[in-house]
Order: C-alpha cells, then structure tokens, then sequence
C-alpha cells in the first residue's frame, strides 16, 4: 500500500498537482460501490468545492448530531487536509451513517453504485432543504417527517415547489421536459421534470450519443397506452418526446447495464459495448444549443452479474487519469478509458464496463 | 437493428455459413442491385487468444501487383524471382524460399538487421522475432492481394481465392503492427512500411522500443498510429504518432544515425522542424496537434496531406511548402478517420458519432447522420459511378461508404447539385454547396489560409443520409476498401469479408467476377433502402440524396 502510494508520487513527481491528494479508500467488505461513487464525487471539484465551504461555515455549531452531510463533508476535509500526498483513509464514520441510516445498505451484500449515488443526493438535498428552512423559519417544527429513506426517484419529484437551490442541485440538477402532442387537436403539453442523473437505455455497440438520441426520440402513444388530452377531454392518440430544457452543470449518465429478464425472473448485466467519448455534445436540448462536456469520472462496474463483482473508478484530475480501487490509487492514461467500453459479443469475457459516467460541462468553465 | 436481425440468410456466397450463424445477411440490397458475400477471409484464431481490451487495431490494404520488369530490386541477394510479390514477401518475411532470411536479433527488439533490401523494415517494421511465417508455396506475384494487421500480426491473403486463411503472416513477438502501408510504385519491388505500437507497457518502454528501433533517442513516446507513401514522391513516406508528431522518413537513407529535434515549447501549436543533418533519417518532424494524431490521408497527387486527431481538427497541409491549408472542428470528439476522393476535390472525415463531409471550398459540405456509434473507417468508391452516365460531363455524385463500431456498413451517393440546404438559416456564411462546378476552390477560398474553423452548428450543416445500412460483422468495423469487383470490410478482429458487387446477369457471380461490368448499376432497380433503425426521428426516412 505504502508502496503504492509512493509509487503513485513518483509517476507524477513534480506534476503533482499543488494542494490535491490521491487517497486510496478502504473497503470495509464489499463498500466498493460506496469508495467508487465518493472518489467520483471527491474529484467533481464544484461539488466539493462547495461542501469543503459548507463544512467549514457550519464547523462552529458543533454539537449538531451526525447526518450523512456532515459526514461526507468531514470526509471530504479529512483528505484534503492529509499533510501527505497520498496514502489510505478509512470512512468509517461515513459508512457507519449509511448503515444507519438505510437498511438497504447495512447488509454485507453487493450493492448497486446508482443506487447508492441516488440516495446520497437525494439524503443530501433533503438535509441541505431542512437546514435553509429551519433557518428561515425557525419557530417551524423541525420534526418534519422524513421521506421515504429508500432510493427514491428525483425525476418524479419534480413539481414540487422548489425553495433555494442547495449545493447539489447547483452542481447536478438539470431539468427535462416531456413533449406530448396530441394527435388529435394537436396541442403541445410540456411536462417538466428535474434529474440529478440521466439513465439511458442501451444498445449492442453504441455510443453514448446514440443512446441519448434514443432517449430523446419521439415515441408515439397509441392503443393501450393513450395519453389524457385535457383539451380534447378523452384518450388520445399522442406523440412523446424527452429533451432537456436545462443542462446541469453536471452531466451524470448512467447506463442501464442491470436489465430484469422476465423470463429468467431475475436482473442481468448486460456488456454491451457502449463507447463513451472524452467529450460529449449534448444535443437533445430544448433550444437546440450545442453543449460541450467533458467527461472526468468513470464507475467501472467489474464482474458478470448484477449480484456480486466489484466496483472501481477512474478520475480524470488536473489532466491526469487515475485509477481508484478501494485502497489502491494509480496513475493511469487517458486511453485505458477505452478499455471500459464492454464487448462486442455477448460472451466475449470483457466485464470491465463503463456504469456511470460523470461529465463536466466546459460552458461553466470559461 | 431490425434491418440486421435476420437470420434467415440466403445461400449467397461462399462464406454465408458463420455469417448466417450469427444472423447477418450475406447480402444488402442497393439501387444499383445486390451486393452479395462472396466470401471471407480470416486467419488462425490463436491470434486472437489474448484480451486485447478492445484495443486491436485491424488494418487492412488491397495491394495490387503488376508483373516486375527483370532486376528490380537493388540488392544483389534478392532472390532471383520474377514476382513482385514473392520479393517482396521475401524481403519482408524472410521466407525460406530464397537465400535472403531477415535476420532478426530477439530481446528488445533491435532491428539494425536488414540493411538493403529492408531498409525500411529496419526503421520501422520488422523488429521483433519472426514467431511464426506459414509458408504456402502456391501463390505467384501477379494478382491482387490483401495486406492486414491485425493483434499481433500481419498476414498476406489473395483476394482472388477462394481460401480463407492468408499465404504468408509474419508474427512480431514484441510488439504489434498497428498499421502499414503499400507502395505499389516503388521501383525497386514492392515496399512496405508497418507501424508498429507496444500495449500495456509503460510510456518508458516504448520510448526504448522507439530509440533502438528507430532512430536516436529524441523520438517521443507515443505509439504508431498511421503510415503512408507520399504519392509521387519516391521513397519518401510519412509516419504519425500518438503524441501529435509526425515524421518524415525518407527510405533511402539509413535509419539509425542520431537526430535531435527542438523540444516542443507549446503542444497545441504546429511546429514543423528538420533534421539538421542531412544523413539523418527522419528527415522532418511535424507537431500537429495536442494528444494523438489518428488518421492521416495524401490527396491522390500528393500535394495536399490531411490529418486528423484527439482533438477533433481535420487539418489539410501544402505537403512540399510545409503549410497549414485549412482545417476544422468536428461536432463530435475526436476524429477517427480520414479520407479523398479520386480527384482530390473531397475530403471524408469520420469520428465520434457522425460522419462529417466536408472539403472544396475549405468547409464542411454535408454531414452524413446514420451510424450509431463511432465511424471508423472512410473511403470513397472511385470505381462507381452514377446511373446514365455517359463517360462524359462531370461527375456529379459521389459514392462513398463508411463503417462504423456499431458493426454496420452504410453506403452513400452525394449528389452535389441536389444537396439539401437546411431551411430557417440565415443566407450568409450559411455551407451551402455552391452547385455548378465543383471545381477546386483552393485558390479563391473564402477563408485565409492556415485558418482553423471551430465547430460547425449542427443545423448550420446539410444532412445527408444512407443509402444502404447494413451489419456487416459481429464485431466491429475498423476498416473498408473498395475494388473493381468488390467491397471489403475488416473488422477490429481482423476478420475480412468480401461483398461482391452487383452483377447484371444475377446468377453469374462467383465464377467470373472479372469480367463483370462493374459501375454500371441497373437503373430500374432503384430502391433507396434506407434503415429503420430506432434511431427514429433524427433519422430521415426519405433519402436527401436521389438519382438525376
């Protein structure tokens, strides 16, 4: 480990860039879903940014009892305040929270890596929301009752009234909006929906921008599944599509690599080869604005079944890439991306896939 | 995909029978007709044994060899043969039919070895033991061959047989053969150059490789990524590398005296140097671009050299004045692959998604919009040409053909006159396509020279779609060639199918595809395929491009 680490310093020698630290995470039995999904967040430098200058203005309370926001963010500052470069951290703290706090998550089980992103923003907003009101409105009962604790899905959560934006819908909210024209008297109803992640069916060798066409193709509603004209006041035949009205600053993308197969009455991975590039244009937007992003992290997930394997990530960071598994940091190249793309056929043995990828928008940064 | 799931395959051609297996159709229907699988050629699977973690890189050329006049070849010890092909398998593989066996020195791959006959080989190719070559003693020059690299391999095959495993491969047991390139003109014989590339090693190791193998010790790291003969230009050939520079070779010289170029100050600016001796081979260095150059591509007269890369710039030099002509950004990523036309007027240029079309007036003039994943290989089709035409007039539409990752094939024709200009754009700057006479506007360009354009707006481009989509390989796609009789396709596995063209007289094509009229498409069958794949609404369903 130490060797490693050592090893990583000198690859980079004096490029090591001034002021970050390249920290392996120990696994406390099967939390690599959990180490791969915090490396990702730790180098989506926006996010910690913030949480680094959340941590730091509610230090002096003090005695507030421990929520996965404060452990993540005492997490995030533990590292960044390593006096090494490089080298191993427990999160203990934080992953004892997470068991706390959800069943799910408390067992020795492999665990799905979206799911538990999901849920850490999602506990995250929530946390971050109660806090802005109990300032605003102090004499409110506090004792709100919580939401449901499991993973639960943003994207429906979207007409609820929205009060100051947190740190998180800062970095990762985007808006998408749901077309639906009825054919019948031909009016438009646009439904709006927030997401934190984008997740996209896929297809046998693809690439990410044609899984997003896919995602935002027109689908029409017809037969069993007519859409609710309120102006024709009936079911009607209708046409749908999904595009974006707004962008997040960042795009998470996750593909759905675990597919329930009715037949066999259980979930299967699919390898596919799915190729992701460097840099993404976003083109099924509202306004049909070209967007650039640029991809910094990749969850890898490592095995043949949904149940077990592994999870590892690669980060992109001051323009190097490194290779996080658990306690074991390394320098990498750019090119290993490519390795994670999936196989061409079906059974060819490459089971190293691409499962979320996390990509910056290069607007926000001129 | 439903144009491709089908898995009843007719009994078309000779290699239908794995093709059926995996539900591809052995033939694809275009207006002109059929193009039907002939037949497929492919190389032992043992090659294939390792994971290569989709990093092969399949290559493959159609090499066409013509009957040597008597004493090519300068080196005395070139055995007396009167194939071209047999010299220069000779020269290449060392095979035992003549007295000249390459010798190779094992370990690091040092390869002063061959000096003569393989003086190229010496700087470039041929390092590394000769693992295995399968001797076949039954092939003569004449005739036309296919040349492919493929893992760790590179293997000759006759086109013309009908046998599906290569006469000659010559195995490199310390590094793979990334690409190469034939030149059929040489004088003496026939030369090849191969790239080569090490995988999973360290940046380190490579550097190494690149010191011993090649020439001094300020080779930068970075692996092989295109070679090419500089049309007309005797001997002089082009190598590009993965860190962004290209080098100048010139193969009459020896490839092992020191030479120092400058450091390079800022990567994302074109710095183009010389050796400063003039006995050093490479002769020149050119910085092109920032991260990997990809592809690389000489106009047919070999005044003008286009280059692509990581970062996404198609770039088109004045070869002989050093100079940056035009270039542009793709919408996309990085670009693939490169290519143009006959008449050098037009450039392809594949990539991340899409297919951009672009060229003559130093701007993009269509964009193909059809694969589902990235495009890796380009070509336009020089022995096509369009329905009634007389031989005269001026050729107004192109046939081109790309394959991409998504496993596919897809033909296109380019009618220059009927392109379609996108509605709601305002008139000026728009890419139109001035119609009329698409004569080279090098000189008159709307753009100064050595300008770079950014990314184009992707409603600003006139779209082009299919004429034919079709899965070709389970695997995918990395490169096609077009001959007289046929299309080829390779996959990254370095299998190679061959799709012969449409016949006239349907029942007659596997006997004597040489005496087809090829190009002369049947005109009543004019069925404009266009694939419903699910792509749907971005995907038009009529043509853009029709028959005049």
């Amino acid at each position: 480990m130490g060797a490693a680490s050592s090893r990583l310093e000198k690859a980079l020698g004096e490029q090591f860039p001034e002021g970050e630290r390249y920290f392996g995470l120990e696994n406390f039995g099967n939390t690599c879903y959990c180490n791969s999904v915090l490396q990702a967040l730790y180098f989506c430098v926006p996010f910690r940014e913030q949480l680094l200058e959340y941590y730091a203005n509610n230090k002096s309370t003090g005695d507030v009892e421990d929520n996965m926001l404060t452990c993540l963010a005492d997490l995030f500052s533990q590292i960044s305040n390593q006096k090494k470069k490089t080298g191993v951290i427990a999160p203990k703290r934080f992953i004892q929270r997470l068991k706390k706090q959800n069943e799910i998550f408390r067992s020795y089980m492999h665990q799905d890596a979206h799911e538990f992103l999901n849920f850490l923003l999602n506990e995250l907003v929530d946390i971050l929301e109660k806090e802005s009101k109990v300032v605003a409105e102090p004499c409110e009962n506090s004792s709100l009752k919580k939401n449901s604790n499991g993973p639960i899905n943003v994207q429906l959560n979207g007409t609820k009234k929205e009060p100051v934006p947190t740190l998180v819908h800062k970095c990762f909210q985007g808006i998408l909006t749901n077309e639906t024209r009825c054919l019948r008297c031909e009016t438009v109803t646009d439904r709006d929906e927030t997401f934190f992640d984008l997740s996209l069916d896929i297809e046998q060798n693809s690439s990410i921008t044609s899984c997003l066409k896919n995602f935002s193709s027109t689908e029409t509603l017809n037969a069993e599944d007519k859409f609710f004209c309120d102006k024709c006041c009936s079911l009607q035949e209708a046409q749908k599509r999904m595009k974006i009205k707004k962008p997040p600053n960042i795009l998470v993308i996750h593909l759905k690599r675990f597919k329930y197969i009715e037949q066999l009455g259980r979930y299967k991975k699919l390898s596919y080869r799915v190729v992701f590039p460097l840099e993404l244009k976003l083109i099924n937007t509202v306004d049909n604005s070209d967007l650039e992003y640029s991809l910094f992290a990749v969850l890898v997930h490592v095995g043949s079944g949904p149940n077990h394997g592994h999870y590892i990530s690669l980060v992109k960071s001051h323009n190097h890439w490194l290779f996080f598994d658990d306690e074991n940091v390394e320098m990498t190249d750019e090119s290993m991306v490519q390795t994670f793309f999936g196989s061409a056929q079906e059974f060819s043995g490459n089971t190293d896939n691409g499962y979320i990828l996390f990509y910056e928008s290069l607007a926000e940064k001129s | 995909m439903a144009a491709a799931a089908n898995s009843s395959a007719s009994a078309a051609g000779a290699g239908g029978g794995s093709a059926a297996a995996a539900g591809l159709k052995t033939y694809f229907k275009t207006p002109e007709g059929r193009y039907k699988l002939q037949y497929e050629k492919t190389h032992s699977a043992a090659v294939l044994h390792y994971n290569h973690g989709g990093k092969t890189v399949s290559q493959l050329t159609v090499a066409y060899l013509k009957e040597k006049p008597a004493g090519q070849g300068s080196t005395p010890s070139t055995p007396s043969s009167s194939s071209g092909m047999r010299s220069a398998a000779a020269r290449l593989l060392g095979s035992g039919n003549g007295n000249r066996t390459l010798s190779f020195v094992g370990g690091n791959g040092v390869s002063r070895a061959v000096s003569g006959s393989s003086r190229i080989g010496g700087g470039l190719g041929t390092s590394g033991g000769i693992g295995s070559s399968q001797a076949v003693a039954n092939y003569d020059g004449k005739g036309t061959y296919i040349i492919f690299n493929t893992a760790d391999t590179l293997f000759i095959s006759d086109l013309n047989s009908q046998d599906k495993d290569p006469i000659k491969s010559i195995h490199f047991s310390n590094s793979n053969p990334l690409c190469h390139a034939f030149d059929p003109e040489a004088k003496e014989g026939h030369d090849l150059i191969i790239g080569m590339g090490l995988f999973n090693v360290t940046e380190a190791t490579i550097a190494r490789f690149w010191k011993e193998a090649c020439c001094g010790p300020t080779l930068q790291q970075g692996r092989c990524t295109s070679v090419a003969w500089v049309p007309e230009r005797e001997g002089i050939f082009v190598v590009s590398h993965s860190d962004g520079n290209l080098y100048v070779y010139d193969k009459c010289k020896d490839g092992n005296t020191e030479c120092t170029f400058p450091a390079i100050k800022d990567p994302a600016q074109l710095m183009i140097s010389h050796a400063k001796s003039s006995k050093s081979n490479p002769i020149a260095r050119w910085h092109v671009c920032q991260g990997s150059i990809n592809a690389i591509s000489f106009s047919p007269d070999g005044a003008y050299l286009a280059t692509v890369g990581r970062d996404g710039y198609l770039r088109v030099f004045d070869f002989s004045k050093e100079q940056l002509i035009f270039g542009g950004k793709s919408y996309y990523g990085a670009l693939l692959c490169c290519t143009w036309s006959s008449d050098g007027k037009y450039l392809l240029t594949g990539g991340e998604d899409d297919l951009v079309w672009s060229m003559d007036d130093r701007k993009i003039v269509a964009w193909g919009e059809g694969h589902n994943s990235w495009v890796s290989g380009v070509s336009f089709d020089s022995y096509w040409s369009p329905p009634n035409s007389d031989g005269t007039g001026e050729n107004t539409v192109y046939r081109f053909g790309s394959v991409g990752q998504d496993t596919q094939l897809l033909l296109w024709d380019l009618a220059l006159d009927e392109i379609a200009v996108p509605l709601r754009h305002p008139s000026s700057g728009s890419p139109t396509f001035s119609s009329g006479s698409p004569s080279a506007h090098w000189d008159n360009a709307c753009l100064p020279t050595g300008v770079l354009q950014p990314s184009p707006r992707m409603r600003d481009v006139p779209k082009l779609s299919p004429l034919v989509a079709h899965r070709v390989h389970v695997d995918p796609l990395s490169g096609l060639v077009f001959t007289n009789e046929s299309i080829l396709t390779i996959c990254r596995e370095g299998l190679i199918k061959i799709w012969v063209r449409p016949d006239q007289n349907e029942n007659n094509h596997q006997s004597n595809s040489s005496e087809l009229v090829l190009g002369n498409p049947v005109s009543k069958d004019r069925v404009i395929t266009t694939s419903n794949k699910a792509t749907g609404s971005s995907f038009k369903q009529s043509s853009a491009v029709v028959f005049t």
